[in-house]
């Protein structure tokens, strides 16, 4: 082998990625030109850049993997420890049909299906996941799906003061749970100031349920925001009577847990208007927090003000049975400043995935499921309960995939310890509630083993026992 | 027809799950909270399931398929080693609470893709955060509100789109409470600078631009435009929808913007998915970093009491929160699944991304050269015209078929449905709107001569095609022409159940 292999630049061969690498002089030819330059001609000179691009060289595939698994293999994946960390995203199984399918290109590499006819694969099963979420939180209709669930929460919440803004007595304000994860309440404020609008906060009882008096503030507001199981964990029996105490004027906002509602009631047969949530559990590994996808699911009343793509059952010349994009006018590439949402791109690929674990779970399935979510929630809250330097407060209450407990010394240092035995052990709610330094929320999915609890109720025994001697000393 | 809904089979699942970790009857949840009827869902088994979703994706149409010239959209080939390095559970099963020691790896990732978009666009901070092109716009809007209410000029409520803009641009700006002028561009399409001048003002906060323009165009008085918005004290946004086309060549910063969002599933091959998930990263000058969303990427070199792993044996890595931070626009940080894929990306390519970017550019000028040579070979080059005339275009371009539509009643949809019969995705059309029965084709930089001649050939075929064949068109797809105002008027927007 001799002189310059065909198609290398950057001293690595390109052209599996620009086919048309060392067949530029001959195109040029055709448009009259004889340089790439001529084809950046009309940039002026004070804005083109006169300098190489102070990056690294190309490199192969081969080399990419390698580098790929270097440094993504210095982590630590959850999958590798005995893992109690949750907290709003959980590592429930995902079937192995659901990672085989996504990946056809015909779903993976295709756009939005702006032309339904060569799209009407994505568009049905867009149609079908709009029904599954439906049938899941008991609301008439969903949308194809949000980013993720905070931004459905936020959504929705601008969503309700377009509703009911104009009748409201508490024109513009909003109400929202207390006690929200600061980073989910920052998307919402973020999402809302822009409407000049106010967000107030709804106070909880000591044990950990909305406080129904004080939730009677909030009747004339636009909406109000509460989550089931509550960021702690705690299903609230109360919220049954939430839309009775705000009235219909004002939109009763629920985020859920999805694989919650295989046991527990859906809120929209407890009076929900809209309903919102993280979809992750269903179908989706965490990924690090992204991608996930949001779903946003209202009654017909709240339609019309609905954010993002929603897909509706049509026909074709023929009259043969055909989906499309629908109420389209009320998005940004129509409706622009007076859009219901700037969404355009959003998630459907992972919704596609949820749809995919759904169709596998069934109902029964999914009751299942929820069954060994809450069963392992139960079965650590009684191990741990056993241990007598740590408390369990509101031991008798009903908990959902996570629940508090209150160390004897700070959760963060606790954590250190259950990470030098090889456990993540949870997370410390400290970073959402500054004055809580010793809670520990545990979470356990269908994926925690009892071994893995005995294991954590051990060390937990051993470092609070330490802590509670030190204390005595 | 394969119909979800319709498989009813015994009670069960299509897939076997392990027994709860503990009896059922323990779990005692009472009556009020208790679930009180099952979700109407389907009972599929596995095969039943992997058959009914094959069933579908042989029914949608992906860049696998065939050409994919979707003006605007960069449908580019998605490497598939992205996607094996996607599913390392190094990334796919990490969360996001995780501390800072157990993920340097990942964080090293972010902070080689932070410093690379900031490189590329000319601009000094970026985060990974925004999770879609729309949010890195309303993202980087707000920190421009930020920057205003920091400076104490509340009057600056004002934002200025050209009317050739993505519809996202007005929307974003209107979701975080600023009021859109819009002003009409030139004849030719070019940005019209007297009618900026017109509407700039102490009332100002920020312009709107994407440039290429959204005819495909390059704006040669961008740098007189920012100039412009500057001197009355506003700030210039770009919106990186159209990047692909000048990596390398010029960049942002150069041109004077102030803030930028990069389509990570445009410009760096993360797939579309059929609707996302994207990410939307926005870069921004200095003045700007401080109101970004927080957390952003840095690092310091390692000391003696770091952790040290295979990834940071020379760099720690990071979480920092901007001191005058926006806050969050997404809960965690970003979509990270992306934003690896998007890595990968850039590591083939590296310091060549501008040869990525000319052969993006190349491509489009010989299609669009292509077209009009087959057409005049064959007399059928006074059937359109060019949506906005140029010598060179950037990484697409606009015909107008206005002539066609007048002479024979076909218009941009027709011919958009007559390429689906012949195997190809259609153009974008009837956008931009100030391109009367507009067509946009973007071919991309990895297409090869060959799909682009044959394209060429094609499409001059179907100018010259019976009218009466294309208002029909299309015929060979799954279904033909869907009825878009009976789905609006017989809303059924969820399996219907009652009719069964």
């Amino acid at each position: 082998m001799s002189g310059t292999r065909w198609g290398v630049v950057g001293g690595v061969a390109m052209v599996d990625q620009l086919p048309n690498l060392g067949r530029e002089m001959e195109m040029l030819s055709v448009m009259g030109m004889s340089s790439m330059d001529d084809l950046f001609s009309d940039i002026p000179e004070e804005v083109r850049m006169d300098f190489d691009l102070p990056l690294r060289p190309p490199q192969t595939e081969e080399e990419i993997i390698a580098d790929a698994r270097h440094l993504l293999g210095a982590n630590v994946a959850l999958g590798e420890r005995v893992n109690f960390l949750g907290a709003g995203l959980y590592r429930n199984y995902v079937p192995a049909a659901v990672f085989q399918l996504i990946n056809r290109g015909e779903f993976l590499t295709a756009y939005t299906p702006y032309q339904p006819e060569v799209s009407q694969g994505m568009l049905q099963a867009m149609w079908e996941f709009q029904t599954l979420i439906s049938e899941l939180v008991g609301l008439e209709v969903s949308n194809l799906s949000v980013y993720d669930g905070s931004t459905a929460a936020a959504e929705a919440l601008t969503c309700a003061v377009r509703i009911h803004g104009r009748k409201a007595t508490q024109k513009d304000t909003i109400y929202v749970s207390d006690m929200l994860p600061p980073a989910r309440l920052s998307v919402i404020q973020n999402y809302t100031q822009g409407g000049g609008i106010t967000i107030k906060t709804l106070a909880h009882n000591s044990d950990g349920s909305l406080d129904l008096d004080s939730l009677k503030e909030a009747a004339g507001s636009c909406g109000i925001y509460v989550e089931q199981p509550n960021p702690l964990g705690l299903i609230d029996g109360g919220l049954s009577s939430v839309k009775e105490i705000i009235g219909e004027n004002t939109a009763f906002i629920v985020g859920v847990s999805v694989t919650s509602l295989g046991m527990v009631e859906a809120p929209g047969n407890y009076g929900a208007d809209i309903v919102v949530g993280e979809g992750q559990a269903l179908g989706s590994p965490i990924t690090y927090g992204g991608p996930l996808y949001g779903i946003f699911a209202c009654s017909k009343a709240y339609l019309r003000q609905m954010p993002g793509r929603i897909v509706g059952r049509s026909i074709d010349v023929d009259g043969k049975e055909a989906f499309c994009l629908t109420l389209s006018t009320r998005e940004q590439h129509i409706r622009r400043h007076r859009a219901t949402s700037n969404i355009c791109t959003n998630e459907t690929l992972i919704a596609l995935m949820g749809a995919m674990h759904m169709s596998l779970l069934g109902p029964e399935g999914l009751k299942h499921l929820a069954c060994r979510n809450m069963a392992a929630t139960q079965m650590a809250k009684n191990k741990l309960s056993e241990v007598a330097t740590i408390a369990l407060p509101h031991m008798e209450l009903f908990h959902y995939n996570e629940f508090v407990v209150e160390l004897p010394g700070s959760a963060s240092e606790c954590l250190n310890y259950l990470e030098s035995n090889g456990l993540i052990g949870g997370f410390d709610l400290s970073a959402w509630y500054p004055g809580r330094k010793n809670w520990l929320l545990v979470t356990c999915t269908d994926q925690t083993k009892p071994a893995e609890i005995e294991l954590l109720a051990a060390h937990l025994a051993v470092w609070s026992s330490s802590k509670t001697q030190e204390v005595v000393q | 027809m394969s119909h979800l809904f319709e498989h009813k089979g015994a009670d069960g699942k299509g897939y076997s799950q392990p027994e709860p970790i503990l009896s059922v009857d323990s779990l005692r949840l009472p009556d009020s909270m208790k679930r009180s009827a099952a979700p109407r869902w389907p009972r599929l088994s596995e095969p039943e399931m992997v058959r009914h979703y094959t069933w579908l994706s042989n029914r949608n149409f992906g860049i696998d398929t065939g050409f994919y010239p979707l003006g605007s959209c960069t449908m580019k080939h998605n490497p598939r080693v992205n996607e094996v390095i996607a599913q390392i559970p190094g990334i796919a099963d990490l969360h996001p609470l995780q501390p800072e020691h157990q993920i340097q790896g990942l964080l090293a990732i972010f902070h080689e893709m932070q410093e690379m978009l900031a490189v590329c666009s000319g601009m000094d901070s970026v985060t990974l955060q925004p999770v879609a092109g729309a949010q890195g716009e309303f993202t980087a809007i707000r920190c421009i509100q930020e920057y205003f209410r920091g400076r104490g000029e509340l009057g600056r409520t004002k934002v200025i789109v050209p009317d050739s803009a993505h519809g996202t641009n007005p929307a974003s700006a209107a979701m975080a409470g600023f009021e859109i002028i819009e002003i009409p561009s030139r004849e030719d399409g070019r940005l019209d600078l007297d009618a900026l001048r017109a509407v700039v003002g102490d009332d100002t906060a920020a312009m709107m631009i994407t440039n290429p323009s959204t005819l495909g165009i390059f704006e040669p008085e961008v740098a007189e435009a920012a100039n412009i918005v500057h001197e009355a004290g506003g700030q210039m946004y770009y919106d990186g929808a159209n990047f692909n086309a000048i990596l390398g060549r010029t960049s942002p910063g150069l041109m004077g913007f102030d803030a930028v969002h990069y389509n990570l599933h445009k410009t760096f091959s993360q797939p579309h998915g059929g609707g996302g998930p994207g990410s939307g990263p926005i870069g921004v000058r200095s003045h700007l970093a401080e109101f970004l969303p927080g957390p952003v990427v840095k690092r310091r070199p390692v000391m003696p009491q770091d952790s040290l792993t295979n990834a940071n044996n020379e760099w720690w890595y990071q979480w920092h929160f901007p001191k005058n931070s926006i806050g969050k626009v997404q809960q965690w940080h970003g979509n990270a699944g992306a934003v690896v894929r998007s890595w990968a990306f850039y590591r083939r390519f590296g310091r060549e991304l501008k040869t990525m970017s000319e052969h993006a550019v190349l491509n489009a000028n010989y299609l669009r050269h292509m077209i009009h040579n087959i057409a005049v070979e064959r007399g059928l080059d006074h059937l359109f015209c060019d949506g906005a005339p140029v010598d060179v275009v950037k990484h697409e371009f606009t015909l107008s078929l206005a002539p066609l539509k007048e002479k024979s009643g076909v218009g941009a949809m027709d011919i958009a449905k007559g390429l689906l019969d012949r195997g190809y995705m259609a153009p974008t059309v009837y956008f931009p709107l100030i391109v009367p029965e507009c067509v946009m084709i973007e071919p991309t930089e990895t297409e090869s001569k060959e799909v682009l001649d044959l394209f060429a050939e094609r499409f001059v075929d179907i100018l010259a095609e019976d009218p009466e064949v294309l208002h029909q068109a299309p015929t060979t797809t799954p279904v033909r022409r869907v009825d878009e105002v009976y789905a609006a008027r017989n809303l059924t927007l969820a399996h219907p159940f009652e009719e069964e």
